[in-house]
């Protein structure tokens, strides 16, 4: 796949995901984030100027020299123009509602409503696998008026029917069940992996295809997902990067290369 | 009255069974060359709330002075999950107080404002089923925002890194503070460990650096590249051959007991420590 469109998995799902962002809008980028850095930093340098963003971990605003670096690296006080103090962040992504536009996060696992975990895989009180933890995610999934969930590796593991652990409400248990339990609309939007773009379909909120990476089939994000994916008709290809998204990709915002040595 | 201490002199405040803190953020600012000394002491059975760590809390962890640890998140971001950390969860050898950023920041807030507990929203997560003494749910009227309530946060002690201070305990950061702050004031006692020691002058010259004033602190300890291998802001960088050779003698017992003893019970303090890195200078001092 990433032969064909002569770039890497990081670099497809940083254009992928700066073409959804808007100018004007307000964001948070948490820890082990070079896509969504770049995602942000692409976006700020085509059609959304005013784009803000802020790094939850470091609190500088805006970083942005051409370099992606991890967003708490100190190296990112000197090309940032504010910073904010953690507890104040804390204030804006926990108590005022919407505050944030849009967050980008990972995650060990999503499921079909869209709920992530970041915590742990099989029983939490004897994991098989134990995961870095909850930070921030908990609130942003539940509070920021969308989230979008990057997964460079789609495999059943991954993509289950139901997450060993919940800490990034999604939909929930489908349908209405988000807004019944007391949490704002919203919810994730757009699910970006290796093989393809995927959506929520709005009544059932169960997720779908939107669209396969050149040369994914159906049958193959099916074999490599643990529940059944909606597909609607024959979905199209991803448009691939152009060649100007491409160019300020790797001149102007990962001018060192991060996404092209990564996978 | 001065109120620097040597590491040992500070350290013995820590009894088994208390309850400690860490601050920094993951890579940023963890207090080393303090945990390096809770090692050395070999106190054990400790309960830990770290920040958002790294190699802080997993390190106390995998030398088995922790009997329950807080996880906020514990990662080693690029380098992987924490060695440690995850293998003590998967092992069940370690009890884990599962938690979230709103549920610290609450119960720290509350910590520090003497209040019994704060106020956070429900965000529908699993996390009260696996921690339901953290996140007690609270009757609301229909229509009314649901919200939980979690239990103030004081910490026995909490060791923090900044890169200096003066010897009143006014500690200054060139970086942002992240939780420091918060801890520092919930916390009942406060070790602050420098990269170095300003004079008083200093301080009152650069006075908005001094983010933690003497009021706040109870002791610090002089520890050149007592962050190490993390970032001091402005001082020195993340060291990412320390933490990739940290991660690949994790992978074994005898490797990471060789490690700790290399770097941790043969170095008497943050001075042989120091020495033993190879006596790297600061980068911007």
């Amino acid at each position: 796949m990433s032969t064909d469109l002569h770039c890497t998995t990081s670099e497809l799902l940083s254009v992928l995901l700066a073409r959804d962002l808007c100018d004007g809008e307000k964001a948070i980028v948490g820890t082990n984030s070079d896509v969504q850095v770049a995602a942000c930093n692409l976006a700020r340098n085509m059609h959304a100027p005013t784009l803000w963003w802020v790094s939850g971990p470091g609190g500088m605003v805006n970083a942005d020299d051409g370099v992606i670096r991890p967003t708490a690296d100190h190296r990112n006080l000197a090309c940032c123009e504010a910073v904010m103090d953690l507890p104040q962040m804390i204030d804006f992504i926990d108590w005022e509602i919407h505050f944030f536009d849009f967050a980008i996060l990972g995650a060990l696992q999503i499921d079909r409503f869209g709920n992530i975990n970041t915590v742990c895989v099989g029983p939490h009180s004897k994991p098989k696998l134990r995961g870095p933890g909850t930070v921030g995610i908990a609130a942003l999934t539940a509070l920021s008026k969308r989230f979008y969930v990057v997964m460079p590796k789609h495999h059943r593991g991954a993509f289950v029917e139901r997450v060993d652990f919940l800490n990034g409400p999604g939909h929930l248990d489908g349908g209405t069940t988000r807004t019944d339990r007391g949490l704002p609309a919203g919810g994730p939007k757009l699910v970006v992996s290796n093989l393809g773009v995927f959506d929520f379909e709005p009544s059932t909120k169960r997720m779908r295809i939107i669209s396969l990476h050149p040369g994914v089939t159906v049958d193959q994000v099916q074999a490599n997902t643990g529940f059944e994916m909606l597909v609607e008709g024959a979905p199209p290809v991803t448009m691939a990067p152009t060649a100007e998204e491409m160019q300020i990709l790797r001149q102007k915002v990962d001018s060192t290369g991060v996404l092209r040595s990564a996978a | 009255m001065s109120k620097i201490k040597s590491i040992s002199e500070a350290i013995d405040v820590i009894k088994p069974g208390m309850t400690v803190a860490t601050g920094g953020w993951i890579f940023n600012a963890q207090p080393m060359a303090l945990v390096r000394e809770i090692v050395r002491k070999e106190i054990k059975h400790l309960t830990l709330i770290p920040a958002p760590g790294s190699i802080a809390p997993d390190m106390l962890i995998g030398a088995g002075a922790v009997k329950t640890t807080g996880c906020i998140f514990i990662s080693f971001e690029q380098f992987g999950l924490a060695p440690n950390f995850r293998k003590a969860a998967e092992t069940g050898s370690i009890g884990i107080l599962e938690m979230d950023g709103p549920a610290i920041a609450g119960g720290l807030r509350a910590g520090a404002c003497d209040l019994p507990y704060g106020l956070i929203p429900d965000m529908c997560t699993d996390l009260p089923d696996v921690n339901p003494e953290y996140y007690q749910p609270v009757q609301s009227a229909p229509g009314e925002r649901r919200m939980l309530k979690v239990p103030a946060i004081k910490p026995d002690v909490v060791l923090l890194h900044a890169q200096q201070a003066d010897e009143l305990g006014n500690v200054q950061y060139r970086a942002p503070v992240f939780f420091d702050i918060l801890m520092a004031q919930a916390a009942r006692h406060v070790i602050v460990s420098v990269d170095r020691i300003v004079s008083h002058e200093t301080v009152r010259k650069s006075h908005a650096l001094t983010r933690l004033p003497s009021a706040f602190v109870d002791a610090v300890v002089e520890a050149p590249f007592g962050a190490h291998p993390t970032v001091s802001a402005g001082f020195y960088d993340l060291d990412e051959k320390h933490i990739a050779d940290y991660v690949k003698a994790s992978a074994d017992a005898s490797a990471f007991d060789e490690y700790l003893s290399s770097y941790v019970r043969k170095c008497a303090g943050p001075a042989e420590y120091h020495k033993k890195i190879g006596s790297p200078a600061f980068l911007d001092a």
